[in-house]
This record gives C-alpha cells, sequence and structure tokens, in this order.
C-alpha cells in the first residue's frame, strides 16, 4: 500500500473519518463516536450543514439519473465513502437495470462495508485504492470487468477533490482520467468553495483540521473548480451553486440561501 | 385499493382531500429527509401511506388492537424509506396532526378526533421501533465492517503490524487480536480507553481475564467453537472489567483470523462501547417521550422520571406530585372549537412553565386536558397550597385565543413526600384519586393525598382547629359592609362579614371563611352568622325603614350543603326577614355541581335572591349566568383589582354581556371614585369597598346611608 502518508503514524484514538462524519450529517447510524463528535463541531460552526449534506446527496441523484438519461450504463464513483441512502447503483440501477457501477475509496472500513453490501451484485463492485492512482484504479480487475472504455462512462468525484491537495496537482490527475474515457464521458464534480460563505467555514475546516483527520480541506474558487473541467464541457447550467443545479423540488435545495452556495456542482461531457 | 369511505352521508369524495395532504407531506418531508425516490415516487409513496392510515383510523373503532399493528407497520415503511429520522418524524406529525383532522372524511371532527391522534401516536411508535433498530443495525454493520477491514488486511503478526495500524487506529471502536490461547497480542487504542489501561499493558493479558467472572465459560466455549468451526463469529453484549475494578458494558464479535499456513491462527475482537449506542438513542427517544402539541414531556417520560425521582429524592422534603386538570375544558372546545382548545393548552403549559421556573420541577402533558407536575422538593419550595394558589392565580390572568378572552382554572390532585420506595404507578394512582377528590370539589379546588405537615400548613391547621373555641369564646363576630350605589354611592344593601379578633391581631372576613372551610366549621359558623345578620336587617327594617337588600356569600362547602335550604328557611322563619329582602351568593365555580345548583335553584323559587360571586372570564362563567336564576353577580375581587391598575378594558364587554342576562352586575373591592366611575360607566350597579365605607360592627353601620 502506499498510502501511508494518509494515515497518521501515531497511536490516536480520535480520528474521525469524513467518510463516516458525512453519513452522520445525512442522519445515518453508519458512524463512530468521534465522527459524530467531529459532526456536532463542524454543524455549530455553520449551521445548516446537515441540510448542506442532504442536498449534496440529492444532487447524486440527480445528475446519475441525468447521466443515465443521455445515455451512459457505466459509471466509476471515486471517492464513494460510506454506501449511505441512494448510493449510485441504486439510483442507476432502478432507472436502467443494466447499469454498472465501480466505486473507489482509499478507507479500507469504507470499503468493507461497500463489500458488504455489494455482495451478491453482479453489476457493481469496490476497489480500495487512491484517488491519486488513476491507472491502478482503471487498470484494477474489477474495472476491466465491469467498465467497457469505448462506451461512455459518468466519472462521479463528490465531495471528494477538496480533499486533494494543489501539491497532488489535481488538475493533471483528472486529465489522466479524461484521457482514458472515450468521448461521450460525463465528468460530474462537487467542491467545497469559500466564495460565499468566508467566515464560518475557516471555523469549520478548522474543526477538521483540529480532529487530526487524515482528511484535510482544500478550499477552492469558482474559476479554480472551473479549471477542473479542463477537457470537458460544461452542461447547463454550468458550474453553479449545488442546489442551483437542475433543482426539481424541496429536496434539492436547502432552506439557508448559503448552504446551496457552499457546494459547487457542475457536470462537463467529454467531446 | 379498495375505496376506505363507506359513509353514506353525501360528503366530497374523500381522494382530492387525501391527494393534496399526500402532497403536502411528500413535499415537506423531501426538505427534510435522505430517501432516493424522486419526487414522483416520493408523491406516490405517501399517497399510499395515507390511504392506509385514513383506513386504520375508519377502522379503529371496530378492530383496534389489528388496526394498530397495522399502523406501527406503517411507521417501519417511513423508516425504511432511507434516513428519515426525527425531522422527518417531526413534519411528519405536523402535518397529519393538521391534515387529517381536516379532512372531509373526518368530520365531524369530534368523533375522529380521538382516533386520529390514537393512529399517530400508533405511527409514531412503530417509526421510532423501527429507526432505533434501524440505527442499531448500521452501526452492528459498521463493526461488521470494521472486522472485515482488519481481515481483508490479511493481519499477519511478523510482516504487517503497519496494516493493523492503518486498520486499529483510525477506529474507535476497540479492537483486539488475540491468540489461540486467549492471550492478547496486539491492542489498539481505543480498548486501552475503554478499560483504562495502555496498549502495552493490555498485551500478554489474557481476554478471559478481562471478561466478567459470570461470562468466561460461555465465552471460552464460544471462543472453542471458532476454532473447531462450528461457528462463524460471535456477537455477544458482554462486560469486562475496567482496571479501575468498574464493569464497562460493550458489545464483542470475535472472528477467527486463519494464518497463512492453515494452523496457527488468531482471533480478531471489535469492542464497541455500549453507552454510545445508548446515546444515540436517546435522542430518537426524545421524540417518542414528548408532547407535540406542547412540547412537555409525556406521560410515559413522566413516569420514568418519578422513578428516579423517588430514588434520589431529599429524604426529608421529598418530591410532590401535582396531577392537574383544566376546569370545563370541554366547555371550551365545544363553544370555541378544538384548535382554540388547542392554544389553550401550549398557554397553560406556557404559564405552568412560568409558575415553576424556580423549582426542580418536571412539568408533563398527559392525555386531553391533564398535567401533570413533579417538583423534588428544596427549603424554598413554597407549600402545596401556595403553588396551586399561584397557579390558579397565573391561569385567571386571561389569555387572548381567537379574540376569546378565557381565563381558566385547574383542579388539582396532590402527592406530598410519598415514601421512596413506592411504586411510580402507585403515586400516579394516589395523585389521581386525589384529583378526582378535587374535581368532586367537596372541599377545595386541590385535594391533597399525603396530609401535610409543614411548618406552613401546620400554622393555618392549628388556626382552623383553634377557630371553633374562639368561636364559642365570642372572639368570631358579624360584621357589616356597605354596598353602595356607583352612580352617586347612596346605601344600596348591606354583606354580611366575618371577622376574627384574636386579641394582638384580627382576621378579615376571607381568611375566617377560608379556614372555617377546611374544617368544616363553616356549615354551622355560616348558619349562625346568617340566623345573626337576618336577625339584624330585620330589626333595621323596623327601627330605620331600612330596606335595603342583605348579600350574603356562600362558600363551597356551604353551597353544596344538602342542609342548606333548610338551614336558610329556618334563619328567615326564625327573624321573620321576608325572603327577597336576602341574596344568597354562591362561588361562580362551584355550580360546575349539580347539589349546588339544586340549592340556588330552590332559593330561587323560595323568592330568596341569588348571585354569583367570584364571577370571571371562565368560559361557563356566563353560561351559568344566562342559565340559573341568577339576580346578580359579584365580579371577582382580582378582576376589580386589574381594572384598577389599567389592564382590562375588555372587563367592560363582560359586563355588558352580564347585563343581557338580566343580571345586576356587582363590584367587591372598589376604592376610589375613579373606579367607581369605571364600573358605573361600564353599566355596574353598586359595589363595595373602601370607597363606599368600611366593614364594621352593626352598631356603627350606616343604616341611613
Amino acid at each position: 500500500m502506499t498510502q501511508s502518508e494518509w494515515i497518521p503514524s501515531g497511536v490516536d484514538i480520535s480520528v474521525p473519518s469524513m467518510a463516516r462524519t458525512y453519513d452522520y450529517m445525512l442522519g445515518g447510524g453508519h458512524n463512530f463516536a468521534v465522527d459524530r463528535a467531529v459532526g456536532e463541531q463542524i454543524e455549530a460552526a455553520m449551521p445548516g450543514l446537515r441540510n448542506a449534506a442532504r442536498v449534496n446527496r440529492a444532487f447524486l441523484a440527480r445528475v446519475v439519473r441525468y447521466m443515465v438519461d443521455q445515455g451512459v450504463r457505466q459509471f466509476l464513483d471515486v471517492g464513494s465513502g460510506i454506501p449511505t441512502v441512494g448510493n449510485v447503483h441504486e439510483v442507476a440501477q432502478a432507472e436502467a437495470p443494466e447499469c454498472r457501477v465501480l466505486y473507489v475509496d482509499r478507507d479500507p472500513v469504507a470499503v468493507a462495508h461497500s463489500e458488504l453490501m455489494l455482495v451478491g451484485n453482479d453489476n457493481a463492485a469496490v476497489v480500495q485504492a487512491d484517488m491519486r492512482e488513476p491507472e491502478a484504479i482503471l487498470g484494477s480487475d474489477e474495472a476491466r470487468r465491469l467498465l467497457d472504455f469505448d462506451q461512455p462512462i459518468g466519472l462521479l468525484m463528490l465531495l471528494m477533490l477538496h480533499w486533494v491537495p494543489d501539491s497532488s496537482d489535481p488538475r493533471g490527475l483528472l486529465g489522466r482520467y479524461r484521457d482514458a474515457l472515450p468521448s461521450g464521458s460525463f465528468l460530474a464534480i462537487t467542491h467545497v468553495t469559500a466564495d460565499h460563505q468566508g467566515e464560518n467555514l475557516a471555523e469549520a475546516t478548522d474543526v477538521i483540521k483540529r480532529s487530526k483527520s487524515p482528511d484535510q480541506v482544500n478550499l477552492r474558487s469558482h474559476a479554480e473548480v472551473m479549471g477542473l473541467f479542463e477537457g470537458y464541457e460544461l452542461v447547463e447550467p454550468g458550474l453553479v451553486g449545488c442546489g442551483e443545479w437542475r433543482p426539481t423540488g424541496p429536496a434539492d435545495i436547502a432552506a439557508e440561501p448559503g448552504m446551496n452556495m457552499l457546494v459547487y456542482a457542475g457536470v462537463g461531457r467529454k467531446p | 385499493m379498495p375505496t376506505p369511505s363507506r359513509r353514506p352521508e353525501a360528503t366530497p369524495p374523500p381522494e382530492r382531500g387525501r391527494e393534496l395532504l399526500a402532497r403536502k407531506w411528500s413535499y415537506l418531508l423531501s426538505g427534510a429527509v435522505v430517501v432516493p425516490l424522486t419526487r414522483d415516487e416520493l408523491d406516490r409513496e405517501m399517497g399510499e401511506q395515507l390511504d392506509e392510515l385514513c383506513r386504520a383510523v375508519h377502522a379503529e373503532s371496530s378492530a383496534e388492537s389489528a388496526s394498530n399493528r397495522s399502523i406501527e407497520q406503517l411507521g417501519q415503511r417511513l423508516v425504511a424509506l432511507g434516513y428519515v429520522g426525527e425531522d422527518g418524524l417531526r413534519v411528519t406529525l405536523e402535518v397529519l396532526g393538521k391534515g387529517l383532522l381536516a379532512l372531509p372524511e373526518f368530520q365531524p371532527v369530534e368523533r375522529y378526533a380521538q382516533r386520529i391522534v390514537s393512529t399517530l401516536g400508533a405511527l409514531s411508535a412503530g417509526f421510532l421501533a423501527a429507526s432505533r433498530r434501524a440505527v442499531f443495525e448500521q452501526q452492528e454493520s459498521m463493526q461488521l465492517s470494521l472486522l472485515k477491514a482488519v481481515r481483508d488486511a490479511q493481519w499477519n503478526l511478523k510482516e504487517s503490524e503497519a496494516r493493523f495500524e492503518e486498520v486499529a487506529t483510525s477506529s474507535a471502536s476497540g479492537i483486539l487480536v488475540v491468540d489461540l490461547a486467549a492471550r492478547i497480542v496486539r491492542a489498539n487504542a481505543a480498548i486501552g480507553e475503554i478499560l483504562g489501561y495502555t496498549t502495552e499493558e493490555l498485551t500478554g493479558f489474557s481476554l478471559l481475564e478481562l471478561v466478567h467472572p459470570d461470562s468466561v465459560k460461555i465465552l471460552g466455549e464460544a471462543m472453542r467453537a471458532l476454532v473447531d468451526g462450528g461457528q462463524e463469529r460471535i456477537r455477544q453484549p458482554q462486560r469486562l472489567l475496567r482496571k479501575d475494578g468498574d464493569v464497562a458494558r460493550i458489545s464483542l464479535t470475535v472472528s477467527l483470523l486463519r494464518g497463512a499456513d492453515e494452523q496457527s491462527g488468531h482471533f480478531v475482537a471489535v469492542i464497541e462501547d455500549g453507552t454510545e449506542l445508548m446515546l444515540l438513542q436517546s435522542e430518537l427517544n426524545r421524540q417518542a417521550l414528548h408532547d407535540v402539541a406542547t412540547g412537555l414531556p409525556n406521560r410515559q417520560y413522566f413516569t420514568t422520571y418519578l422513578e428516579s425521582a423517588l430514588r434520589r429524592a431529599d429524604p426529608v422534603r421529598g418530591i410532590s406530585l401535582f396531577h392537574l386538570d383544566i376546569d370545563a375544558f370541554g366547555m371550551v372546545c365545544n363553544s370555541l372549537g378544538r384548535k382554540t382548545g388547542e392554544r389553550l393548552l401550549v398557554h397553560v403549559a406556557q404559564r405552568l412553565r412560568a409558575v415553576m421556573a424556580r423549582e426542580k420541577a418536571m412539568i408533563a402533558r398527559f392525555d386531553g386536558d391533564e398535567f401533570a407536575i413533579l417538583v423534588e422538593n428544596t427549603a424554598t419550595t413554597p407549600d402545596v397550597g401556595s403553588t396551586v394558589a399561584e397557579i390558579n392565580r397565573e391561569l385567571s390572568e386571561p389569555v387572548y385565543l381567537d379574540d376569546h378572552g378565557l381565563a381558566v382554572s385547574v383542579s388539582v390532585g396532590v402527592v406530598r413526600r410519598p415514601p421512596s420506595d413506592w411504586e411510580p404507578a402507585n403515586v400516579m394512582r394516589a395523585a389521581e384519586q386525589a384529583l378526582r377528590r378535587a374535581k368532586s370539589g367537596r372541599r377545595g379546588q386541590w385535594e391533597l393525598f399525603h396530609p401535610g405537615q409543614d411548618e406552613a400548613e401546620r400554622r393555618a391547621e392549628t388556626l382552623a382547629v383553634a377557630m371553633p373555641g374562639a368561636w364559642e369564646h365570642g372572639e368570631i363576630g358579624v360584621r357589616y359592609q356597605p354596598v353602595g350605589e356607583l352612580a352617586g354611592g347612596a346605601l344600596v344593601g348591606v354583606a354580611a362579614r366575618l371577622h376574627w379578633d384574636r386579641g394582638e391581631d384580627s382576621l378579615d372576613h376571607s381568611a375566617c371563611v377560608e379556614l372555617a372551610e377546611r374544617t368544616g366549621l363553616i356549615l354551622s359558623l355560616g348558619e349562625w352568622q346568617l340566623a345573626t345578620v337576618c336577625g339584624q336587617v330585620g330589626w333595621w327594617s323596623q327601627s330605620a325603614r331600612f330596606t335595603a337588600p342583605l348579600y350574603v356569600g356562600l362558600t363551597r362547602h356551604q353551597s353544596c350543603d344538602g342542609d342548606l335550604v333548610r338551614r336558610v328557611r329556618r334563619a328567615l322563619d326564625d327573624t321573620g326577614l321576608d325572603a327577597s329582602r336576602l341574596t344568597v351568593g354562591m362561588p361562580v365555580g362551584v355550580l360546575a355541581e349539580s347539589d349546588a345548583v339544586d340549592n340556588l335553584t330552590v332559593l330561587a323559587e323560595l323568592g330568596v335572591g341569588t348571585s354569583l360571586d367570584d364571577f370571571g372570564l371562565g368560559p361557563d362563567d356566563l353560561a351559568m349566568a344566562s342559565e340559573l336564576p341568577i339576580k346578580s353577580v359579584w365580579v371577582a375581587r382580582r378582576l376589580v383589582e386589574r381594572q384598577a391598575r389599567g389592564e382590562a378594558e375588555y372587563l367592560a364587554d363582560l359586563v355588558s354581556l352580564v347585563r343581557r342576562t338580566g343580571a345586576h352586575v356587582l363590584v367587591d373591592g372598589v376604592e376610589t371614585a375613579e373606579q367607581a366611575e369605571w364600573w358605573r360607566a361600564a353599566w355596574a350597579v353598586a359595589g363595595t369597598g373602601a370607597f363606599f365605607g368600611p366593614v364594621t360592627p352593626a352598631g356603627e353601620f350606616p343604616i341611613t346611608g
């Protein structure tokens, strides 16, 4: 394994996982005490954050349905986290049962959990790997089994890229994924931004910093997130607040206006 | 799906109302929960669930338990939609609580309200049970995932310690690697934390040494079964021994890791701190334990709390339990509607909170219009009588609900200092018994289950006990108070009063009456007073052509007294006073009881004037004034005081309403010309109080005005 730099070396009991904290924010029970404690603190810093989490989850369902609608039948969900309500394969396979989904996460517990959940589903699998190893992911046995690189693929990087620091060159990494995907493929990104929420957000990210979680937030501006779509053509309505991306009802929008703008959402199509 | 409504009335078809309600439910729900359904799918789902609910409401009377079960299953179905949680339940209860009551198929609402409430109750119960189960299952599945992650790391003692660290350190669950002889080889920080050891200390321990002695044998056998292959995994609640000797309640999952050579191997044990699960549950419980309308704890919560309060109660001061019932609540609902009734409940809840703010007290709402208060007594806790008086004083301040000024009172059953070994159910039953007695009205608005013994109570009782002797010795006498015309102040009547001269101090009329009421002395004392004043007024008639009426106020006890009519007749007969000269007043609150109504009616037939005393804004007060043969009403003194403080302009409306019933309005406690003028302008007729002259002995009474 090459991810030792992601894992704290000291023996430390209070190591929350952002994947499990996210599950807690959504109202799930797939989490431990440290995760819940961090979740409470973050929400104290940014009241309404639960709604932002809920809205992001709603975006996932929307974007998967959109891609299925566009003819996509295979998905690569990088940074899939703890399987929770309305996972990609559930949404996609409800629309078109032949849809195939490959999940990727680096957290061994999230991966173990996904495996347990996917037992018996031949059209979905999980790979434990780091986002920064595109070739390892794209070349894995599971990827070869599930993904046909001659057909459009829906690549999902939801609430994922802000965990990747600039020093890891996220743009370059995305380029390597893009090059492997055929024309007609889609990339969906949701990414936390400080453009609209400055102060509160700094407090919330401080909580994560203090929690010694291996995951640390890298906030990016609208222009910077736009840069991540290099080589893709953004579909309507472009890169917007998560709640503003083709909402269909109250499930897609948070009551607090700021929470709709906390996360940028966008979908690009590879020409 | 069959149409649930088979009622023959020509009501509009239920589908439209239901459809709208289901859409509203779905709409609000979707903004509060995380579910994988599209909007249309959720609309359809909520439509089906609503149909089920409505069917259950219709069916409930016929097969209650069966339909409750199906509704509880509906609660499970709601949970199964996704992450619905407390927000989802709150939205559901808010939407359905209002919406079902308004559906055309559930009119008249009185007939269905109870069923709707119990249906929603069953829905909540099912929801909570399922929600709790879901959280447990999720937690368990996380534990399994953790275990799997450890196994997948292909743990090998020599080569892969780092991998163990990776998985184990990022876990808040305890993880132990145990060899086949049950010796701990490896421990993570979390288990150290749970047990109070360092990880180094734990290494070398036998797992069985850490387990509570009671379960060593069972666990040992189960671990052997793992090795033999008879079992795949052990999962059980366990008690582990902490370093400090305490017991840690945990849930333990153990599975076997076979080594590469298939011979050697190790156990991996995942230990989840049980208290964590409890904490998670508590949030869910909060929903189940509170009344939706008022936000107060419900009966179930109250009972549980009572149990622990009994146990930890101060051995000397103990606890007090008040069981309250709003008087004439049904009348409020019938005349002003259920909505107003509900708002009144919320209002009462707020006022109760205000009254009890200084005490360590829990206030709960029971069913319907019943509340309960549990007070953990301290040195500064007021006595029971004062507390009840304070509650009723607070509630008597009118509140405006939908343009109706309402002032309510409560009847209260009290249990004071129940023995700490009593079952909560017994304490509750005792309070309820006391409440029933209080409601029967024999001895006032509240009733003590456990006789009082604290200081103030004792003093009052001492006085009450001394009263018959004082009366005998002539310390208690009759006094007279002028009743003056508001316009001009002319003497238009005389009010009979009591007075207790105790040498250094004296007790006025209301104090005397209250003490005498306590012991029942009021019956004979009152009869004597009546005879005395009738005689006196008769004499004034002869000697000074005094023709104004005599007002005698009765207590609750007197009003209900089966001998009242006989006593009044004898007083009139003995003194020769004409019945028309006497007006007997009863506290308006007592007329909820048929004995009092009978007495009043018979007296009116005899030609005796009747009045309603302590007349206020209770919704039944006006009803009483119009239904009973009343000559006059005495406005409650507290209202007069409010007016004097400039707080009650609406009282003028009250007066005009009373006048419409044909009764005169009289006012007690008029102290200034301004007050007299205000009440005159409001069409009240006469009054008593300092402005019209003091309470005096017969010899000093200004019979000539």
